[in-house]
Protein backbone atom coordinates (compact mmCIF):
# COMPACT_ATOMS: atom_id res chain seq x y z
CA UNK A 1 0.00 0.00 0.00
CA UNK A 2 2.89 2.43 -0.64
CA UNK A 3 1.74 5.65 -2.23
CA UNK A 4 4.94 6.54 -4.10
CA UNK A 5 3.63 9.74 -5.68
CA UNK A 6 6.92 11.61 -5.21
CA UNK A 7 8.33 11.84 -8.76
CA UNK A 8 5.05 12.44 -10.55
CA UNK A 9 4.05 15.25 -8.12
CA UNK A 10 7.31 17.08 -8.41
CA UNK A 11 6.90 17.84 -12.11
CA UNK A 12 3.58 19.77 -12.09
CA UNK A 13 4.70 21.70 -9.00
CA UNK A 14 7.68 23.07 -10.88
CA UNK A 15 5.30 24.59 -13.45
CA UNK A 16 3.36 26.65 -10.89
CA UNK A 17 3.69 30.43 -11.32
CA UNK A 18 6.09 32.14 -8.94
CA UNK A 19 4.27 35.09 -7.34
CA UNK A 20 2.00 34.87 -4.29
CA UNK A 21 1.98 31.12 -4.08
CA UNK A 22 4.72 30.61 -1.55
CA UNK A 23 2.34 29.70 1.22
CA UNK A 24 0.56 27.23 -1.00
CA UNK A 25 3.85 25.74 -2.09
CA UNK A 26 5.03 25.41 1.47
CA UNK A 27 1.81 23.67 2.37
CA UNK A 28 2.00 21.22 -0.52
CA UNK A 29 5.67 20.59 0.30
CA UNK A 30 4.62 19.78 3.85
CA UNK A 31 1.97 17.45 2.46
CA UNK A 32 4.56 15.84 0.25
CA UNK A 33 6.87 15.37 3.19
CA UNK A 34 4.06 13.74 5.01
CA UNK A 35 3.16 11.29 2.33
CA UNK A 36 6.88 10.55 2.03
CA UNK A 37 7.40 9.85 5.72
CA UNK A 38 4.10 7.94 5.78
CA UNK A 39 5.38 5.78 2.92
CA UNK A 40 8.79 5.27 4.52
CA UNK A 41 7.42 4.36 7.90
CA UNK A 42 5.10 1.76 6.45
CA UNK A 43 2.01 4.01 6.37
CA UNK A 44 -1.22 2.11 6.30
CA UNK A 45 0.52 -1.26 6.46
CA UNK A 46 1.72 -0.66 10.03
CA UNK A 47 -1.22 1.53 10.95
CA UNK A 48 -1.04 4.10 13.72
CA UNK A 49 2.36 3.14 15.23
CA UNK A 50 3.97 4.06 11.91
CA UNK A 51 2.44 7.52 12.21
CA UNK A 52 3.52 8.00 15.81
CA UNK A 53 7.18 7.59 14.85
CA UNK A 54 6.69 10.34 12.27
CA UNK A 55 6.40 13.12 14.85
CA UNK A 56 7.74 13.85 18.28
CA UNK A 57 7.13 16.06 21.25
CA UNK A 58 9.85 18.64 21.90
CA UNK A 59 10.48 20.72 25.02
CA UNK A 60 12.80 23.51 26.06
CA UNK A 61 16.07 21.97 27.35
CA UNK A 62 15.40 23.32 30.88
CA UNK A 63 12.33 21.08 31.24
CA UNK A 64 13.35 18.15 33.42
CA UNK A 65 11.39 15.34 31.76
CA UNK A 66 12.62 12.69 29.31
CA UNK A 67 9.32 10.85 28.84
CA UNK A 68 5.68 11.79 29.10
CA UNK A 69 2.65 9.53 29.18
CA UNK A 70 -0.17 9.99 26.73
CA UNK A 71 -2.70 11.08 29.36
CA UNK A 72 -0.35 13.79 30.62
CA UNK A 73 0.40 14.95 27.07
CA UNK A 74 -3.36 15.20 26.47
CA UNK A 75 -3.87 17.25 29.64
CA UNK A 76 -1.01 19.60 28.71
CA UNK A 77 -2.12 20.15 25.09
CA UNK A 78 -5.75 20.60 26.09
CA UNK A 79 -4.48 23.31 28.52
CA UNK A 80 -5.78 21.62 31.67
CA UNK A 81 -2.37 21.20 33.29
CA UNK A 82 -0.20 24.32 33.14
CA UNK A 83 2.74 23.41 35.38
CA UNK A 84 5.53 20.85 35.12
CA UNK A 85 6.22 18.51 38.05
CA UNK A 86 8.71 21.05 39.49
CA UNK A 87 5.98 23.78 39.29
CA UNK A 88 7.62 25.53 36.33
CA UNK A 89 4.92 27.11 34.09
CA UNK A 90 4.18 25.32 30.80
CA UNK A 91 3.94 27.25 27.53
CA UNK A 92 2.26 25.23 24.79
CA UNK A 93 2.97 25.87 21.09
CA UNK A 94 0.84 24.42 18.30
CA UNK A 95 0.55 24.66 14.52
CA UNK A 96 -2.71 25.89 12.93
CA UNK A 97 -5.70 23.52 13.03
CA UNK A 98 -5.48 22.85 9.30
CA UNK A 99 -1.75 22.00 9.28
CA UNK A 100 -1.34 18.33 8.43
CA UNK A 101 1.32 17.87 11.12
CA UNK A 102 -1.10 19.24 13.74
CA UNK A 103 -3.81 16.85 12.60
CA UNK A 104 -1.57 13.80 12.65
CA UNK A 105 -0.08 14.80 16.01
CA UNK A 106 -3.50 15.32 17.61
CA UNK A 107 -4.84 12.02 16.35
CA UNK A 108 -1.86 9.70 16.82
CA UNK A 109 0.02 11.18 19.78
CA UNK A 110 -2.94 12.52 21.77
CA UNK A 111 -5.80 10.37 20.46
CA UNK A 112 -7.91 13.52 19.97
CA UNK A 113 -9.43 14.97 16.82
CA UNK A 114 -8.34 18.54 16.01
CA UNK A 115 -11.95 19.78 16.33
CA UNK A 116 -12.02 18.51 19.94
CA UNK A 117 -8.89 20.45 20.85
CA UNK A 118 -10.32 23.59 19.22
CA UNK A 119 -13.59 23.15 21.13
CA UNK A 120 -11.75 22.75 24.45
CA UNK A 121 -9.55 25.82 23.84
CA UNK A 122 -12.52 27.94 22.71
CA UNK A 123 -14.45 27.04 25.84
CA UNK A 124 -11.52 28.06 28.05
CA UNK A 125 -10.91 31.34 26.21
CA UNK A 126 -14.51 32.48 25.83
CA UNK A 127 -15.60 31.55 29.36
CA UNK A 128 -12.50 33.17 30.91
CA UNK A 129 -11.42 29.93 32.58
CA UNK A 130 -8.17 29.41 30.68
CA UNK A 131 -6.04 30.27 27.68
CA UNK A 132 -5.40 28.72 24.28
CA UNK A 133 -1.93 27.54 23.18
CA UNK A 134 0.33 29.90 21.25
CA UNK A 135 -0.09 29.28 17.53
CA UNK A 136 3.01 29.29 15.33
CA UNK A 137 3.08 29.36 11.54
CA UNK A 138 5.66 26.68 10.73
CA UNK A 139 7.72 23.85 12.12
CA UNK A 140 10.80 26.08 11.95
CA UNK A 141 9.07 28.72 14.08
CA UNK A 142 7.93 25.96 16.46
CA UNK A 143 11.55 24.88 17.06
CA UNK A 144 12.67 28.49 17.41
CA UNK A 145 9.98 29.42 19.96
CA UNK A 146 10.36 26.23 22.01
CA UNK A 147 14.13 26.81 22.15
CA UNK A 148 13.65 30.42 23.35
CA UNK A 149 10.82 29.90 25.86
CA UNK A 150 11.41 28.44 29.33
CA UNK A 151 9.02 25.58 30.09
CA UNK A 152 7.91 25.35 26.45
CA UNK A 153 6.44 22.27 24.76
CA UNK A 154 5.61 21.66 21.10
CA UNK A 155 5.92 19.01 18.42
CA UNK A 156 7.77 18.44 15.15
CA UNK A 157 7.99 15.83 12.46
CA UNK A 158 11.06 13.64 12.94
CA UNK A 159 13.10 15.00 10.06
CA UNK A 160 14.04 18.66 10.61
CA UNK A 161 17.23 19.75 12.31
CA UNK A 162 16.06 20.35 15.86
CA UNK A 163 19.11 21.60 17.68
CA UNK A 164 18.55 23.45 20.92
CA UNK A 165 15.38 21.60 21.87
CA UNK A 166 14.92 18.32 23.71
CA UNK A 167 12.96 15.42 22.26
CA UNK A 168 10.59 13.71 24.70
CA UNK A 169 9.40 10.12 24.48
CA UNK A 170 5.63 9.50 24.55
CA UNK A 171 4.74 6.39 26.55
CA UNK B 1 -29.05 54.86 14.13
CA UNK B 2 -30.06 51.93 11.96
CA UNK B 3 -27.75 53.12 9.20
CA UNK B 4 -24.85 53.44 11.60
CA UNK B 5 -24.91 49.78 12.59
CA UNK B 6 -23.05 48.26 9.61
CA UNK B 7 -20.43 50.99 10.03
CA UNK B 8 -19.98 50.13 13.70
CA UNK B 9 -19.60 46.45 12.85
CA UNK B 10 -17.04 47.23 10.16
CA UNK B 11 -15.06 49.46 12.50
CA UNK B 12 -15.10 46.78 15.17
CA UNK B 13 -13.82 44.24 12.66
CA UNK B 14 -11.00 46.54 11.55
CA UNK B 15 -10.11 47.20 15.16
CA UNK B 16 -10.17 43.47 15.86
CA UNK B 17 -7.98 42.66 12.85
CA UNK B 18 -5.38 45.26 13.83
CA UNK B 19 -5.32 43.85 17.34
CA UNK B 20 -4.89 40.36 15.95
CA UNK B 21 -1.86 41.34 13.92
CA UNK B 22 -0.40 43.26 16.86
CA UNK B 23 -0.68 40.17 19.10
CA UNK B 24 3.00 39.06 18.95
CA UNK B 25 4.10 42.34 20.60
CA UNK B 26 1.88 41.89 23.68
CA UNK B 27 3.51 41.17 27.04
CA UNK B 28 3.87 37.48 27.75
CA UNK B 29 0.83 35.98 29.39
CA UNK B 30 -1.58 38.59 27.98
CA UNK B 31 -3.87 37.37 25.21
CA UNK B 32 -6.50 39.18 23.18
CA UNK B 33 -9.26 37.49 21.25
CA UNK B 34 -12.51 38.60 19.73
CA UNK B 35 -15.36 37.80 17.42
CA UNK B 36 -18.05 39.52 15.41
CA UNK B 37 -21.06 38.12 13.61
CA UNK B 38 -23.91 39.43 11.53
CA UNK B 39 -27.04 37.41 10.83
CA UNK B 40 -30.07 37.75 8.60
CA UNK B 41 -33.30 36.07 9.73
CA UNK B 42 -36.44 35.51 7.70
CA UNK B 43 -39.61 33.90 9.04
CA UNK B 44 -42.90 33.07 7.38
CA UNK B 45 -44.68 34.57 10.42
CA UNK B 46 -43.88 35.54 14.06
CA UNK B 47 -41.01 37.83 14.99
CA UNK B 48 -37.67 36.23 15.90
CA UNK B 49 -34.58 38.43 16.39
CA UNK B 50 -36.27 41.48 14.92
CA UNK B 51 -38.86 42.06 12.23
CA UNK B 52 -38.10 38.70 10.65
CA UNK B 53 -41.27 38.39 8.49
CA UNK B 54 -39.71 41.25 6.47
CA UNK B 55 -36.18 39.77 6.90
CA UNK B 56 -34.33 41.11 9.90
CA UNK B 57 -30.67 42.09 10.12
CA UNK B 58 -31.03 42.92 13.82
CA UNK B 59 -28.82 40.05 14.91
CA UNK B 60 -25.27 41.19 15.59
CA UNK B 61 -22.77 39.91 18.14
CA UNK B 62 -19.40 41.52 18.86
CA UNK B 63 -17.11 40.38 21.65
CA UNK B 64 -13.68 41.48 22.81
CA UNK B 65 -11.83 39.20 25.17
CA UNK B 66 -8.64 39.57 27.19
CA UNK B 67 -6.93 37.19 29.56
CA UNK B 68 -3.76 37.63 31.49
CA UNK B 69 -1.93 34.78 33.17
CA UNK B 70 0.15 36.52 35.82
CA UNK B 71 1.52 33.20 37.06
CA UNK B 72 0.44 29.56 36.90
CA UNK B 73 -1.86 30.11 39.86
CA UNK B 74 -3.57 33.34 38.84
CA UNK B 75 -5.52 34.15 35.69
CA UNK B 76 -7.43 37.40 35.13
CA UNK B 77 -9.98 37.31 32.30
CA UNK B 78 -12.74 39.51 30.95
CA UNK B 79 -15.02 39.91 27.97
CA UNK B 80 -17.17 42.76 26.73
CA UNK B 81 -20.13 41.76 24.61
CA UNK B 82 -22.38 43.81 22.37
CA UNK B 83 -25.41 41.80 21.35
CA UNK B 84 -28.21 43.07 19.22
CA UNK B 85 -31.10 40.61 18.97
CA UNK B 86 -34.30 42.29 17.78
CA UNK B 87 -36.28 43.76 20.67
CA UNK B 88 -34.68 41.35 23.16
CA UNK B 89 -31.27 42.99 23.26
CA UNK B 90 -30.22 46.44 22.06
CA UNK B 91 -26.51 45.96 21.40
CA UNK B 92 -25.34 48.16 24.25
CA UNK B 93 -21.92 46.76 25.32
CA UNK B 94 -22.01 44.79 28.57
CA UNK B 95 -19.45 43.07 30.74
CA UNK B 96 -20.05 39.45 29.81
CA UNK B 97 -17.59 38.17 32.39
CA UNK B 98 -14.75 39.62 34.47
CA UNK B 99 -13.04 37.27 36.85
CA UNK B 100 -9.99 36.18 38.77
CA UNK B 101 -9.27 32.45 38.63
CA UNK B 102 -7.04 31.31 41.48
CA UNK B 103 -5.62 27.79 41.42
CA UNK B 104 -5.37 26.45 44.97
CA UNK B 105 -4.27 22.86 44.37
CA UNK B 106 -2.34 21.33 41.47
CA UNK B 107 -1.34 17.71 41.68
CA UNK B 108 -0.64 15.16 38.96
CA UNK B 109 -4.14 13.75 39.32
CA UNK B 110 -6.16 16.75 40.45
CA UNK B 111 -6.62 20.48 40.25
CA UNK B 112 -8.87 22.76 42.28
CA UNK B 113 -9.40 26.47 42.60
CA UNK B 114 -11.71 29.38 43.13
CA UNK B 115 -13.11 32.00 40.75
CA UNK B 116 -14.37 35.42 41.80
CA UNK B 117 -16.24 38.09 39.86
CA UNK B 118 -18.84 37.93 37.10
CA UNK B 119 -18.81 34.29 36.03
CA UNK B 120 -20.42 32.52 33.09
CA UNK B 121 -22.64 29.75 34.41
CA UNK B 122 -21.52 26.23 33.62
CA UNK B 123 -24.93 24.98 32.49
CA UNK B 124 -25.34 22.37 29.79
CA UNK B 125 -22.98 21.90 26.86
CA UNK B 126 -23.25 25.44 25.52
CA UNK B 127 -24.26 28.09 28.07
CA UNK B 128 -20.75 29.29 28.94
CA UNK B 129 -19.97 30.28 25.36
CA UNK B 130 -23.52 30.73 24.06
CA UNK B 131 -22.82 34.06 22.35
CA UNK B 132 -19.69 32.94 20.50
CA UNK B 133 -20.90 31.74 17.10
CA UNK B 134 -17.93 29.43 16.48
CA UNK B 135 -18.60 27.41 19.60
CA UNK B 136 -22.14 26.23 18.93
CA UNK B 137 -23.61 23.81 16.43
CA UNK B 138 -26.01 26.12 14.58
CA UNK B 139 -26.84 29.80 14.20
CA UNK B 140 -29.30 29.40 17.07
CA UNK B 141 -28.87 27.14 20.07
CA UNK B 142 -31.72 24.72 20.75
CA UNK B 143 -34.26 27.24 22.04
CA UNK B 144 -36.23 24.77 24.16
CA UNK B 145 -33.16 24.34 26.40
CA UNK B 146 -31.20 27.58 25.89
CA UNK B 147 -34.05 30.12 25.67
CA UNK B 148 -32.86 33.35 24.08
CA UNK B 149 -36.03 34.97 25.45
CA UNK B 150 -34.78 34.51 29.05
CA UNK B 151 -31.06 34.11 28.43
CA UNK B 152 -29.98 36.52 31.14
CA UNK B 153 -31.58 34.49 33.89
CA UNK B 154 -29.03 31.71 33.49
CA UNK B 155 -26.23 33.50 31.66
CA UNK B 156 -23.94 34.73 34.41
CA UNK B 157 -23.62 35.19 38.15
CA UNK B 158 -21.86 37.88 40.17
CA UNK B 159 -20.29 35.79 42.87
CA UNK B 160 -17.90 33.02 43.69
CA UNK B 161 -17.30 29.56 42.24
CA UNK B 162 -15.31 26.60 43.53
CA UNK B 163 -14.07 24.23 40.85
CA UNK B 164 -12.21 20.96 40.85
CA UNK B 165 -10.99 18.40 38.30
CA UNK B 166 -9.89 14.84 38.87
CA UNK B 167 -7.77 13.13 36.20
CA UNK B 168 -8.01 9.34 36.22
CA UNK B 169 -7.04 6.68 33.67
CA UNK B 170 -10.77 6.06 33.03
CA UNK B 171 -11.45 9.74 32.36
CA UNK B 172 -11.82 13.18 33.86
CA UNK B 173 -14.35 14.23 36.49
CA UNK B 174 -14.96 17.93 36.96
CA UNK B 175 -17.28 19.77 39.30
CA UNK B 176 -18.28 23.34 40.09
CA UNK B 177 -20.25 24.92 42.91
CA UNK B 178 -21.17 28.59 42.70
CA UNK B 179 -23.23 31.19 44.51
CA UNK B 180 -24.08 34.80 43.79
CA UNK B 181 -26.51 37.32 42.32
CA UNK B 182 -28.11 36.38 39.01
CA UNK B 183 -28.26 39.00 36.28
CA UNK B 184 -31.96 39.59 35.41
CA UNK B 185 -33.72 41.94 33.00
CA UNK B 186 -37.12 42.70 31.49
CA UNK B 187 -36.90 39.64 29.22
CA UNK B 188 -37.00 37.43 32.31
CA UNK B 189 -40.15 39.10 33.55
CA UNK B 190 -41.87 38.90 30.17
CA UNK B 191 -41.08 35.22 29.75
CA UNK B 192 -41.81 33.97 33.27
CA UNK B 193 -44.95 36.03 33.75
CA UNK B 194 -46.04 35.92 30.10
CA UNK B 195 -46.22 39.63 29.50
CA UNK B 196 -45.21 42.75 31.38
CA UNK B 197 -46.71 43.65 34.73
CA UNK B 198 -46.16 46.63 37.07
CA UNK B 199 -42.84 47.00 38.88
CA UNK B 200 -39.57 45.29 38.09
CA UNK B 201 -38.18 41.85 38.74
CA UNK B 202 -35.01 41.44 40.79
CA UNK B 203 -33.04 38.77 42.66
CA UNK B 204 -34.45 37.99 46.12
CA UNK B 205 -31.60 35.84 47.41
CA UNK B 206 -28.30 34.54 46.11
CA UNK B 207 -28.55 31.81 43.48
CA UNK B 208 -26.86 28.46 43.84
CA UNK B 209 -25.35 26.64 40.89
CA UNK B 210 -23.67 23.26 40.61
CA UNK B 211 -22.35 21.06 37.83
CA UNK B 212 -20.77 17.62 37.53
CA UNK B 213 -19.13 16.42 34.32
CA UNK B 214 -17.43 13.24 33.19
CA UNK B 215 -15.55 12.67 29.99
CA UNK B 216 -13.55 9.69 28.79
CA UNK B 217 -9.77 10.20 28.33
CA UNK B 218 -10.08 10.98 24.61
CA UNK B 219 -13.39 12.84 25.15
CA UNK B 220 -15.32 10.41 22.97
CA UNK B 221 -18.03 10.30 25.63
CA UNK B 222 -19.16 13.21 27.76
CA UNK B 223 -21.87 13.28 30.43
CA UNK B 224 -22.99 16.18 32.53
CA UNK B 225 -25.52 17.26 35.08
CA UNK B 226 -25.83 20.95 35.88
CA UNK B 227 -28.37 23.19 37.54
CA UNK B 228 -29.23 26.52 39.10
CA UNK B 229 -31.61 27.44 41.88
CA UNK B 230 -32.86 31.01 41.61
CA UNK B 231 -35.08 33.16 43.85
CA UNK B 232 -36.65 36.34 42.44
CA UNK B 233 -39.15 38.94 43.58
CA UNK B 234 -41.36 41.51 41.88
CA UNK B 235 -40.73 44.96 43.27
CA UNK B 236 -44.14 46.64 43.19
CA UNK B 237 -46.53 48.55 45.47
CA UNK B 238 -49.83 47.24 44.13
CA UNK B 239 -50.39 45.06 47.18
CA UNK B 240 -48.73 44.83 50.62
CA UNK B 241 -47.35 41.39 49.76
CA UNK B 242 -44.15 41.09 47.71
CA UNK B 243 -44.67 38.62 44.85
CA UNK B 244 -42.01 35.93 44.58
CA UNK B 245 -40.77 33.46 41.99
CA UNK B 246 -38.63 30.43 42.85
CA UNK B 247 -37.21 28.29 40.11
CA UNK B 248 -34.76 25.52 39.42
CA UNK B 249 -33.18 25.17 35.99
CA UNK B 250 -31.35 21.93 35.37
CA UNK B 251 -29.87 20.16 32.36
CA UNK B 252 -28.75 16.57 31.82
CA UNK B 253 -26.28 16.33 28.92
CA UNK B 254 -24.71 13.55 26.87
CA UNK B 255 -22.41 13.72 23.87
CA UNK B 256 -20.56 11.23 21.67
CA UNK B 257 -17.69 12.43 19.45
CA UNK B 258 -16.34 10.48 16.49
CA UNK B 259 -13.95 11.72 13.82
CA UNK B 260 -16.60 12.78 11.33
CA UNK B 261 -19.68 13.15 13.48
CA UNK B 262 -20.91 14.10 16.93
CA UNK B 263 -24.19 13.24 18.61
CA UNK B 264 -25.50 15.45 21.41
CA UNK B 265 -28.64 15.27 23.46
CA UNK B 266 -29.85 17.26 26.46
CA UNK B 267 -32.89 17.40 28.70
CA UNK B 268 -33.86 20.59 30.52
CA UNK B 269 -36.29 20.77 33.44
CA UNK B 270 -37.54 24.09 34.85
CA UNK B 271 -39.89 23.76 37.81
CA UNK B 272 -41.04 27.16 39.04
CA UNK B 273 -43.48 28.65 41.49
CA UNK B 274 -45.00 32.14 41.53
CA UNK B 275 -46.66 33.47 44.72
CA UNK B 276 -48.61 36.62 45.68
CA UNK B 277 -49.06 37.98 42.16
CA UNK B 278 -52.84 38.39 42.71
CA UNK B 279 -54.76 40.18 41.34
CA UNK B 280 -52.52 40.47 38.25
CA UNK B 281 -51.67 36.77 37.96
CA UNK B 282 -52.91 33.67 39.78
CA UNK B 283 -50.52 31.65 41.94
CA UNK B 284 -48.58 29.39 39.66
CA UNK B 285 -46.75 26.13 40.12
CA UNK B 286 -45.62 24.23 37.05
CA UNK B 287 -42.66 22.63 35.32
CA UNK B 288 -41.42 23.64 31.90
CA UNK B 289 -39.30 21.17 30.00
CA UNK B 290 -37.33 20.87 26.79
CA UNK B 291 -35.13 18.30 25.10
CA UNK B 292 -33.34 17.78 21.82
CA UNK B 293 -31.26 15.31 19.84
CA UNK B 294 -28.65 16.68 17.46
CA UNK B 295 -26.32 15.16 14.90
CA UNK B 296 -23.40 17.10 13.43
CA UNK B 297 -21.57 15.59 10.50
CA UNK B 298 -18.19 16.76 9.17
CA UNK B 299 -17.80 15.20 5.71
CA UNK B 300 -14.55 17.08 4.97
CA UNK B 301 -12.77 19.84 6.92
CA UNK B 302 -14.37 23.12 5.77
CA UNK B 303 -17.95 21.80 5.90
CA UNK B 304 -20.23 20.73 8.73
CA UNK B 305 -23.87 19.67 8.53
CA UNK B 306 -26.31 19.74 11.43
CA UNK B 307 -29.64 17.99 11.98
CA UNK B 308 -31.64 18.59 15.15
CA UNK B 309 -35.06 17.85 16.54
CA UNK B 310 -36.31 19.52 19.69
CA UNK B 311 -39.48 19.76 21.76
CA UNK B 312 -40.33 22.14 24.58
CA UNK B 313 -43.39 22.73 26.76
CA UNK B 314 -44.39 25.59 29.06
CA UNK B 315 -46.09 23.07 31.35
CA UNK B 316 -45.22 19.42 31.00
CA UNK B 317 -48.65 18.45 32.35
CA UNK B 318 -50.33 20.47 29.59
CA UNK B 319 -48.36 19.66 26.45
CA UNK B 320 -51.22 20.49 24.10
CA UNK B 321 -51.88 23.86 25.76
CA UNK B 322 -55.61 23.15 26.14
CA UNK B 323 -55.62 23.77 29.89
CA UNK B 324 -53.69 27.02 29.38
CA UNK B 325 -56.19 28.24 26.78
CA UNK B 326 -59.14 27.31 29.02
CA UNK B 327 -57.76 28.78 32.27
CA UNK B 328 -56.71 32.02 30.55
CA UNK B 329 -60.14 32.16 28.86
CA UNK B 330 -58.48 32.19 25.46
CA UNK B 331 -56.03 35.02 26.19
CA UNK B 332 -53.12 32.58 26.00
CA UNK B 333 -53.63 30.39 22.92
CA UNK B 334 -52.77 26.73 23.11
CA UNK B 335 -49.91 26.97 20.56
CA UNK B 336 -48.02 29.27 22.95
CA UNK B 337 -47.63 26.28 25.30
CA UNK B 338 -45.37 24.18 23.07
CA UNK B 339 -42.65 24.23 20.41
CA UNK B 340 -41.59 21.36 18.18
CA UNK B 341 -38.69 22.31 15.92
CA UNK B 342 -36.79 20.54 13.17
CA UNK B 343 -33.52 22.26 12.17
CA UNK B 344 -31.10 21.75 9.30
CA UNK B 345 -27.82 23.65 9.28
CA UNK B 346 -24.72 24.10 7.16
CA UNK B 347 -21.42 25.52 8.40
CA UNK B 348 -18.60 26.50 6.09
CA UNK B 349 -15.27 27.57 7.58
CA UNK B 350 -13.83 29.78 4.85
CA UNK B 351 -10.57 30.26 6.72
CA UNK B 352 -9.22 30.16 10.26
CA UNK B 353 -10.98 33.47 10.89
CA UNK B 354 -14.13 33.48 8.78
CA UNK B 355 -17.20 31.27 8.96
CA UNK B 356 -20.47 31.24 7.01
CA UNK B 357 -23.64 29.52 8.12
CA UNK B 358 -27.10 28.80 6.79
CA UNK B 359 -29.99 27.29 8.73
CA UNK B 360 -33.57 26.23 8.10
CA UNK B 361 -36.09 25.52 10.86
CA UNK B 362 -39.64 24.19 10.71
CA UNK B 363 -41.67 25.15 13.77
CA UNK B 364 -44.91 23.91 15.26
CA UNK B 365 -45.99 26.09 18.19
CA UNK B 366 -44.70 29.39 19.55
CA UNK B 367 -43.47 28.58 23.07
CA UNK B 368 -39.90 29.70 22.29
CA UNK B 369 -40.94 33.13 21.00
CA UNK B 370 -40.17 36.23 23.02
CA UNK B 371 -43.26 37.89 24.51
CA UNK B 372 -41.46 41.22 24.11
CA UNK B 373 -41.06 40.67 20.38
CA UNK B 374 -44.53 39.13 19.97
CA UNK B 375 -46.74 40.89 22.54
CA UNK B 376 -50.02 39.76 21.04
CA UNK B 377 -49.99 36.05 21.73
CA UNK B 378 -53.25 35.51 19.87
CA UNK B 379 -51.56 36.48 16.61
CA UNK B 380 -48.88 33.79 16.88
CA UNK B 381 -48.71 31.53 13.85
CA UNK B 382 -48.79 27.88 14.88
CA UNK B 383 -46.87 26.53 11.90
CA UNK B 384 -44.00 28.65 10.66
CA UNK B 385 -40.64 28.48 8.91
CA UNK B 386 -37.36 30.18 9.65
CA UNK B 387 -34.43 30.71 7.33
CA UNK B 388 -31.22 32.36 8.52
CA UNK B 389 -27.71 33.05 7.29
CA UNK B 390 -24.77 34.31 9.34
CA UNK B 391 -21.22 35.49 8.70
CA UNK B 392 -18.76 35.39 11.59
CA UNK B 393 -15.21 36.54 12.15
CA UNK B 394 -12.79 35.67 14.94
CA UNK B 395 -9.21 36.27 15.96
Amino acid sequence: MKRGPTPSRRAPRAQLPQGGLRGLLRKSRQGLLWSLSWGLSGGVATGVPGLVSAQQIIVNPDVGVVAIDRNRARLIFSMRVNQWGDKQPVTVFVLPDDASLHQVFAKSALGLYPYQLRRTWDRLVFSGTGQAPVQVASEQEMIERVRQTAGAIGYISDQPDATGVKTVRVE
Amino acid sequence: MDNARPLIVTLALLFASSLATAQPTLPSGLRLHGFASQGAVHTSGNRFHGDSPKTSFDFTEIGLNASWRLNPRLLLAGQVLSRRAGDMSDGWPKVDFALADITLVTEDEARAGIRLGRLKNRLGLYNETRDVPFTHPGIFLPQVVYFDKVRNLVLATDGVQLHGELYQPFGTLSATLASGRPVVDENVEAALLRGQIPGSIEPRENSWLASLWFHSPTERIKFGLSGASIALQQDWNLTPATPTIDLTYWIASAQYNAEHWSFSTEYMGLPYRGRDFQPVRPNLSQTSEGYYAQLTYRPSPPLELMLRYEEGFADRDDRSGQTLARVSQGLLPKQSAYSRILSLGLRWDLSRQWMLRAEYQRHAGSFILSEIENPNLLEHDTHWDLFAVQAAFRF
